[in-house]
């Protein structure tokens, strides 16, 4: 409790940090709230309204079907917001878990264990996610497993270096002592620790994973949404106003522009996280 | 120390950049030379082996390349090319093609007979494992043939009686037997240089052809280049020179046309929202073509077995939104053969009645769409395929009251569903491989392997094998017309939805393109426009 | 240092064999393969198919005939495109990735090294709060829309530079900085960094003392230090470089191996699929070992083990 207070009040002093958070609340809400926020259905069709430019009661025009662009680009939140907090919260289970208990047996276990994140380390990203992408499907739950299986290292490598840390100080060795159980050290002692850096990676772990959706769905390979009622990719959208650039580019613009601001305000807020949890590192 | 080291690793790098630069660039590509013709693919050709090729990129280049014992007139009848006339005997059963003695293969070799003979039979040959194998199943022991039931290629029904005559048994009468010899892969092939280069025959080093343009280099991926042929029978063509491109982005194609880097677009270079635009584009033309779109209803399990939910959904769709949303001059089509092709009859089929339909699927018992099963609609990844069915869905949604759920796949994993797990309704299209009803009528017979709705007709397959034997005209468009009833009025498993067209801008500069409604680019007649050179053979089309 | 380099080469082995045995177990797990046809095909053809592709044998077998292909050079035939074998592909579509990498690293080079000693050397002027913030800016665009603005912009409203295709000088301008640009922002603001905190150390100083023009003492002394934690992040570049060239060939219509993997994945052609992710692999270790070599030679540490 006490440390979210000394975070907030130094995220007070950084007014692009500040930014960041405010307008990545915007859009979270604005993506949950949509139904309430827009009268227009994101899916369907509308022949009377085809490709109108933006004015006042299409504030974003439409597309080619004559859906509202601006409410498809609410219900578009959704996915990409969704595919990267929930990808980088899957890779920060699975590394921080897999740091931590190699870290903290240690020995060769933990060279074993280090060994495998080194050579994943060693993988093609974008690549190994697009084949894994086909093995687990390309829906939301799919696209999300694959982008996290690639992204769990990172997670790995810092909780395993702050456990081992961790552990050269005296006071793990007296817990053991007197009889602390392996969980109590881990969670008193070890957790409050790597909190920190792990923050951070995993505030940098979203915009990452949401360049990595959206330049996907922009290709043609990422999420193949069935139920555009739902929410489409930001990256699909994009992909519908490249081809329409030259005569309509308004098509293109707003959900690039969505996903550029969304990426820029994570990094900001990461930006100004790692200065106060890592000044090392600036 | 580093100081050193980036001193001469900078002159490595350079020379290593240098020569990776040659390597990738072609040094003699001219962007705005005037003698060359330039065109984009749109994606590399799997294959120019024309047994082998099942693609319309690869037909392309290959009706370019070579010319077969016909091809198909303004009115889409076949007329004489290296066939300078034909019998047909017994009733039918039998044809007999007299060949021209004065077309020769780049090579200087003559096309003889047996150069037909060595390819028909390599299409059937089961080894070969070629697609369009069937197309010559109406030959005398062409099925067995393939199907691996007889290993005696004498058997079926193709010889050469000697270098200039071609004998073809059939095993029944077919009146589109002719028009079948349009199709590409009827061209000849010769046997010695198939046999030397093996898969490789088809490299330009190798390959041998008696068309109107040679294959002068195949960059994969990049581009193939043509140059004309100065021992066509029909006399040389009038631009030397013929750049494909393989630019698979349209938006990127476009703007390369409007750069001045193309001389020719059509729908695979043209983004469909463009398409309104260059409408009023000078050399703009849009060409119908005979190609079918439909959406196909799984018919042996529920909710589609009912012949009236078939009909109400099929009511609830109206087709005038399509060339709306495509934006490419479509043809809202409620039967199946496509007009232009004989028999095509527009009064077939049923039309937009969203009253009606919900009387249908009220009376099949599922009132305002209440207590409806959840359905899927398929469609194979592509940007058409997609504002189609969401555009379907919507209207479904709007006057059924039943929300499908979409779902796509690649082509091939789609291909694969439909023939193991298919979705309640899915998305296919056909083009003609050759101008005949029996063609695209074929497909939904009981035995067809293209037929994925499950449906039988005894009677639909009789009227067509009727109408196959059927020489007479008239008699022949009464039958399809019954049979058209049958498939898109009374039983209904699939719902035509649109015939495509396509569109085509042509540099001003030049003339004599002919896009034909078979979806083939036809160069041998390009020229430019201030030229004097008169065109040999007598154009098709765009003049 | 050769047991680091000994180390570093084994550990590139392991990842190619990951990668080759992942892409083969993908191969014969996800559907659609050379099979599948728009129409039936008779039992004859279909045996005919397998036997040609080898999909009548056990997986192990298989599994077996497929590395021993690979050590040969031989990676196999396509499935789409017919006549040609992966290994011909990639040898015609190789050389343009690579040059489009390596260009797109030359500018990111050029344009970070100028840019990064001059927000160092301007320390805490305009310059260098700008340089964190283009530095941000820089790696939140990404590659497909810095893409299309530029073709949008230079290409179809401006008109000065051509859209796609690889032919000459001004067809590389767009690629180049396309790719290159996030690399250049990010290089940028490691070298200022970098730089920075070399200069807060005691051999500086000494410099200084010494009596030397604060630019001398940047170029000569502070920026050797610096290149350590530079080459450090080239591994993880070419990684970013190769993943990236493929949204940038797809936009550009470029003609290299990162396009043919696109529609490779869209056709399913699994053996070009695994063909392009081994030589991509092969390519990212490589890459990684060269940033080892260089590393040792720079890093006195490991020069002594």
């Amino acid at each position: 409790m006490k440390n979210t207070g000394i975070l907030w009040k130094g995220l007070c002093r950084k007014p692009a940090a500040l930014r960041g958070l405010a307008f990545i609340l915007v859009i979270c809400l604005g993506g949950f709230l949509a139904p309430l926020i827009s009268p227009y259905s994101p899916g369907g069709l509308d022949e009377q309204r085809i490709l109108e430019g933006p004015g006042w009661s299409h504030w974003m025009g439409t597309d080619g079907l004559g859906r509202d662009l601006f409410t498809r680009i609410l219900y578009g939140a959704r996915v990409s917001i969704t595919v990267g907090i929930g990808t980088a919260l899957a890779a920060l289970l699975i590394g921080t878990l897999y740091g931590l208990i190699s870290g903290y047996v240690g020995g060769t276990f933990d060279n074993l264990l280090m060994r495998i994140v080194d050579v994943c380390y060693g993988l093609p990203d974008l690549l190994i996610f697009i084949l894994l992408s086909l093995v687990f499907g390309r829906n939301i739950a799919g696209i999300l497993v694959a982008l996290a299986l690639v992204t769990w290292v990172r997670f790995a490598r810092i909780a395993r270096g702050q456990v081992l840390q961790a552990k050269e100080f005296i006071y793990v060795e007296g817990a053991r002592a007197i009889g602390a159980s392996h969980a109590r050290i881990i969670a008193r002692h070890i957790l409050p620790n790597i909190l920190a850096p792990i923050l951070v990676t995993l505030t940098f772990s979203i915009p990452a994973a949401i360049l990595a959706e959206s330049t996907l769905s922009f290709i043609g390979l990422g999420i193949n949404d069935p139920y555009s009622e739902w929410g489409t990719s930001w990256g699909t959208l994009a992909q519908d106003g490249w081809r329409a650039m030259r005569s309509y580019p308004h098509i293109i613009f707003f959900p690039a522009a969505a996903i550029f601001l969304t990426i820029l305000a994570f990094n900001f807020l990461g930006n100004g996280l790692r200065d106060i949890l890592d000044p090392k590192t600036r | 120390m580093p100081a050193t080291l980036t001193k001469t690793s900078i002159r490595r790098a350079l020379f290593v950049l240098a020569l990776l630069f040659l390597s990738s660039c072609n040094p003699f590509s001219q962007s705005n030379s005037q003698k060359v013709f330039r065109v984009n693919l749109g994606t590399e050709p799997p294959s120019l082996d024309w047994s082998l090729a099942t693609d319309h990129v690869s037909f392309n280049v290959i009706a370019n390349l070579m010319v077969g014992l016909t091809e198909f007139d303004k009115n889409l009848k076949p007329a004489p090319v290296i066939a300078s006339s034909w019998d047909i005997l017994e009733g039918g059963k039998r044809i007999v093609f007299h060949l021209r003695d004065d077309v020769a293969w780049s090579d200087g070799q003559k096309v003889r007979a047996q150069d037909f003979e060595y390819s028909w039979k390599r299409l059937l040959n089961p080894k070969t494992a070629s697609e369009y194998a069937y197309i010559l199943f109406d030959i005398l022991n062409a099925e067995e043939y393939h199907e691996g039931k007889t290993t005696d290629e004498e058997l079926v029904g193709v010889k050469s009686r000697d270098d200039r005559t071609l004998e073809v048994k059939l095993k029944h009468p077919a009146s589109y037997f002719l028009s079948i010899t349009t199709f590409e892969v009827t061209y000849p092939q010769r046997q010695d240089m198939v046999e030397k280069f093996g898969s490789k025959w088809t490299e330009p080093d190798n390959i041998v052809t008696n068309g109107p343009f040679l294959l002068a280099s195949w960059k994969h991926e990049n581009e193939i280049r043509l140059k004309a042929n100065p021992g066509f029978f029909l006399g040389k063509p009038a631009i030397e020179k013929v750049d494909m491109f393989m630019i698979n982005e349209k938006t990127t194609a476009l703007a390369m046309y409007e750069q001045g880097q193309l001389d020719f677009l059509d729908n695979h270079s043209i983004p469909i929202l463009e398409k309104p635009r260059l409408a009023k584009a000078p050399g703009f033309q849009k060409v119908p073509q005979l190609r079918g779109y439909y959406y196909g209803f799984v018919t042996d399990r529920k909710p589609f077995n009912d012949v009236r939910v078939r009909k109400a959904f099929s009511m609830a769709i109206d087709r005038t939104v399509f060339p709306k949303i495509l934006h490419g001059g479509e043809q809202p089509a409620s039967s199946w053969i496509p007009p232009g092709m004989p028999a095509h009859n527009p009064r077939i089929g049923l039309t937009y009645n969203p009253p009606e339909a919900r009387r249908l699927l009220r009376e099949a018992g599922y009132p305002d769409g209440k207590g409806f099963p959840q359905i899927t609609l398929g469609y194979n990844t592509d940007e058409d395929h997609k504002i189609v069915a969401e555009a379907v869905q919507g209207m479904w949604k709007r006057n059924l009251g039943v929300l499908a759920r979409l779902e796509n796949q690649e082509w091939k994993v789609y291909l694969k569903k439909l023939q193991t797990d298919p979705p309640d309704v899915f998305r296919l299209g056909w083009g003609a491989d050759y101008p005949d009803p029996d063609n695209f009528m074929k497909l939904f017979t009981a035995l067809s392997g293209n037929n994925n709705t499950r449906w039988k007709n005894p009677r639909y397959d009789q009227l067509l094998e009727l109408a196959a034997g059927e020489f007479g005209e008239k008699k022949r468009a009464k039958l399809y017309d019954e049979a058209q009833k049958i498939l898109c009025e009374t039983d209904l498993p699939i719902v035509p939805l649109f015939t495509t067209a396509e569109s085509t801008v042509l540099s001003p500069r030049y003339t004599g393109l002919e896009y034909s409604s078979m979806g083939r680019l036809i160069l041998r007649n390009v020229r430019l426009k201030e030229s004097n050179q008169f065109p040999a053979p007598a154009a098709r089309g765009r003049d | 240092m050769a047991r680091f380099l000994l180390r570093r080469l084994l550990h590139g082995l392991a990842v190619l064999w990951v990668v080759v045995t992942l892409t083969f177990i993908l191969m014969h797990v996800t559907p659609g393969g050379p099979f599948d046809r728009e129409r039936r095909l008779p039992p004859e053809v279909l045996a005919n198919i397998a036997a040609k592709y080898h999909l009548d044998e056990p997986l192990l077998k298989q599994y077996a005939r497929y590395l021993q292909a690979i050590l040969r050079g031989d990676l196999g035939p396509s499935y789409k495109y017919i006549d040609r074998n992966v290994s011909d592909i990639v040898i015609d579509t190789l050389p343009v990735s690579a040059l489009l990498g390596i260009l797109a690293l030359l500018f990111a080079l050029a344009f970070s090294f100028p840019v990064g000693i001059g927000a160092a050397y301007y320390h805490n002027s305009w310059i260098d709060r700008w340089c964190l913030l283009f530095a941000t800016l820089g790696i939140s665009l990404p590659h497909f829309i810095l893409g299309a603005l530029l073709i949008w912009l230079f290409s179809l409203q401006l008109g000065w530079f051509q859209a796609g295709r690889w032919e000459n000088l001004a067809s590389v301008v767009l690629p180049t900085i396309t790719l290159g640009a996030a690399p250049a922002a990010y290089l940028s603001y490691l070298l200022r960094s970098t730089l920075l905190e070399t200069l807060g150390e005691d051999f500086i100083r000494t410099a200084r003392a010494k009596g030397l023009k604060e630019i001398a003492v940047l170029l000569k002394h502070a920026l050797n230090n610096s290149l350590i934690p530079t080459l450090t992040v080239l591994g993880p570049l070419a990684a970013a470089l190769i993943t990236g060239s493929f949204v940038v060939e797809y936009i550009f219509a470029l003609p290299g191996m990162g396009r043919f993997f696109i529609t490779a994945v869209t056709d399913r052609d699994y053996p070009l699929i695994m063909g392009v992710t081994l030589v991509y692999t092969v390519l990212l270790v490589c890459a990684n070992l060269a940033v080892d070599l260089l590393y040792s030679f720079v890093d006195p540490r490991i020069k002594s083990r």
